[in-house]
């Protein structure tokens, strides 16, 4: 029943958090959770069973996520689907060779498609929805998703984009290498004046209604990175910009990090996977900033970053907080953190308790600390944290059984926990190795 | 052109070279000036379009992707909901999370020249900006509407009054490496004041006494007013002094 076994669909790759790894521009459409795919015609094939189907812009994905493998059928490769129905009675063929696990999900709405496979010709193979999720949805995105044709775009757009910064301004080159030869200096002056203007053309068309810039789209985009770039570059290179460049320039820069999640989780493509789908795809991004971050992130930073990488695709709060509770059910690296001060932050596993009680101990048994303690500033300043946190880690690590304390007006001291060096069968035998006998040579010396 | 010799054809040629420049510098600076208008124009526009067909929009998912890398090329907030009704009176709709996700990210952006904290009004000032609308439009009711939403994320975004003034604190205690700082400065004499801090650092006074105080609730400092100048000390007593050794010997 596993993924593996269907080889007559090409592998998906999948992230560790369990999302299926979308192509440049690919988007995500829709989500049904507990899918099978039944080839109907040719028993060689073999099903796929208990996927979560995602459907992009580009592909069927059909992902399990207990093995994190996923097979996916290009769109492209569909040639012709039929409406959702409940009952299959078209194939008497089938019916006799299908196995007994086909019979139970027979009353499951199953949509078929004609498909054609690279080595063999046409297949008709079914999706059949074993959840309760309303297939007639599913069905108006696919039908929508093929008509769009969205996998023809970006493979044409594929080969041109070596040279985006020239891009938007290649149609008027075109035209112009026509109607007069570019010569002299005021062959590049009449070439650089006529480019712009066409931009300039462009740009107000584009902004005539909606559905004017949706078709320009692609060009606009295009326009917009070719200024970015110029802008960049112009600022750096001139030293004596005015103020409003350096005001723009400062803007560019501000929204650097809004470019992130081309195809974000929404409630109206995942539908009850919503918060599964969001908290799986919060992890994948959330890792890097943390990271950058020295390994831990207030909740509220990874709120705004995780928003402006969505764009207007706004997620509330508490969205965010549940996406976050849902990480201890996955297997991801990074975990939600609550301190007794009621301050909530996101941070990496391997900046986790254990590597800092690790540290901790190995700075409390330094000789100095053998005979003075560590206070949490001490702490603050070896491990590079603030010391609020410092003081947090030092309390953990004496309930774990690490550390004792010393209270005196000076505030707390922390000491390595002798106690568990201290043999019971003998309490007044000095040892001869160890961290006790550590503690008596530096103890004597300092006398 | 054919290189002349002597020094008349040297001089010539450093000429031609002169004004082959000139062109290229006017060229350039026309085309700069081109490409700020039109970018002007491709901003306005795109904020228009942002707040006029927001849902239609946000139905396509593929232009909405594209509209996103629009806007973040040309350096436009996508975010721009106009407040309305249902927003003003019963705190719905998407108004108040965009103003929160705007403020975040205007604390964040400004966090390595003020450390987390900043006043009410700069944040405001800040916020219009980004939104392009004039400061009466965004009271600062509005802002903290929007941070009381951000409660459920913890309690370490925060508005404080320091004075009459009132701060919004973006870094919890916890991440706040300002305390350090003070440490530092206090293993000196073992104590450190308000004017001492802000004078070192060059911080605003809300920043020094905040972090200030977060000290003094954690437990790690202690305070004497009795001093004859009348400042107020911070004492220190877990810092240990970077040239005093008695205090060890009294400990051991």
């Amino acid at each position: 029943m596993s993924v593996g076994a269907a080889d007559w669909l090409p592998a998906a790759t999948v992230m560790a958090s369990g999302r299926p790894v979308l192509s440049a521009g690919e988007i995500e459409r829709h989500l049904l959770p507990l899918v099978d795919l039944e080839p109907e015609e040719n028993p060689r094939l073999a099903p796929l069973r208990g996927c979560l189907l995602v459907l992009t812009s580009h592909r069927l994905v059909f992902l399990h996520e207990a093995s994190l493998s996923a097979r996916a059928l290009p769109l492209a490769s569909i040639i012709h689907t039929y409406p959702p129905h409940r009952r299959h009675n078209h194939s008497p063929l089938r019916s006799l060779f299908s196995s007994s696990s086909s019979s139970s999900s027979s009353h499951h709405p199953r949509i078929r498609i004609q498909i054609s496979l690279p080595l063999s010709r046409s297949e008709v193979v079914a999706v059949v929805v074993t959840c309760k999720a309303d297939v007639d949805v599913f069905y108006g995105r696919l039908l929508e998703v093929i008509r769009t044709r969205a996998w023809e775009a970006t493979a044409s757009a594929a080969p041109a984009s070596g040279a985006p910064v020239a891009e938007g301004a290649a149609p008027a080159e075109e035209d112009l290498a026509i109607r007069m030869p570019v010569v002299g200096v005021a062959g590049i002056l009449r070439k650089e004046q006529e480019t712009w203007e066409s931009a300039g053309q462009n740009l107000q068309d584009a902004f005539q209604d909606l559905n004017a810039l949706m078709s320009k789209a692609k060009e606009m985009m295009e326009l917009a990175e070719k200024m970015r770039q110029k802008l960049l570059t112009n600022s750096s290179a001139q030293s004596n910009s005015n103020d409003e460049e350096m005001g723009s320039k400062q803007d560019l820069q501000d929204l650097l990090l809004s470019v992130g999640i081309v195809s974000p989780v929404t409630k109206e493509t995942a539908g009850a996977l919503y918060h599964q789908q969001l908290s799986r795809q919060l992890a994948d991004f959330v890792r890097v900033p943390v990271e950058r971050a020295g390994g831990m992130m207030a909740l509220v930073d990874v709120y705004c970053l995780f928003n402006r990488a969505r764009g207007t695709e706004l997620i509330s709060p508490e969205d965010l907080l549940q996406a976050c509770s849902l990480w201890e059910k996955f297997d991801v690296p990074v975990m939600l953190r609550k301190f007794d001060s009621g301050v909530k932050v996101i941070q990496t596993k391997t900046h986790s308790d254990d590597e800092v009680f690790a540290r901790i101990s190995s700075l409390a048994q330094k000789p100095d600390a053998l005979l003075k303690g560590i206070s949490p500033s001490d702490a603050a300043f070896t491990l590079g944290i603030a010391p609020a946190l410092a003081k947090e880690h030092l309390l953990n690590a004496e309930n774990k059984g690490l550390l004792c304390r010393d209270v005196s007006p000076d505030g707390f001291r922390f000491y390595i926990n002798l106690f568990n060096e201290i043999d019971l069968q003998n309490i007044h035998l000095p040892k001869t190795h160890g961290l006790y006998h550590t503690w008596i040579s530096v103890a004597t010396a300092a006398h | 052109m054919r290189r002349r010799p002597g020094i008349a054809g040297l001089q010539n040629a450093a000429a031609t070279r002169d004004k082959f420049r000139l062109v290229g510098e006017n060229v350039a600076k026309v085309r700069t000036d081109v490409m700020q208008e039109q970018l002007a124009t491709f901003r306005s526009q795109l904020e228009e379009f942002a707040r006029k067909h927001k849902s239609d929009i946000r139905k396509n998912s593929v232009f909405r992707q594209q509209f996103h890398e629009m806007c973040a090329k040309v350096g436009v907030d996508p975010l721009a909901s106009n407040k309305g009704v249902w927003a003003e009176l019963l705190g719905i709709g998407d108004f108040y999370y965009e103003l929160g996700v705007q403020i975040v990210d205007i604390c964040i952006a400004t966090r390595s020249h003020n450390g987390g904290l900043i006043d009410l009004l700069e944040l405001r000032k800040l916020l219009c900006q980004k939104r392009k609308t004039d400061l009466g439009s965004l009271s600062s009711d509005d802002c903290l509407r929007a941070i009381s939403k951000l409660k459920v994320l913890g309690s370490g975004f925060e508005v404080i009054s320091v004075g009459k003034k009132k701060l919004v604190r973006s870094v919890p205690t916890e991440l706040n490496k300002d305390h350090n700082g003070i440490l530092e400065l206090a293993q000196a004499k073992g104590y450190v004041t308000v004017e001492q801090v802000e004078k070192d650092f060059s911080w605003s006074t809300g920043r020094a006494i905040d972090a200030l105080e977060t000290l003094l609730k954690e437990g790690l400092a202690m305070i004497d007013d009795g001093h004859r100048d009348g400042k107020r000390r911070y004492w220190f007593p877990c810092v240990t002094l970077s040239s005093d050794a008695s205090g060890s010997e009294a400990k051991s």
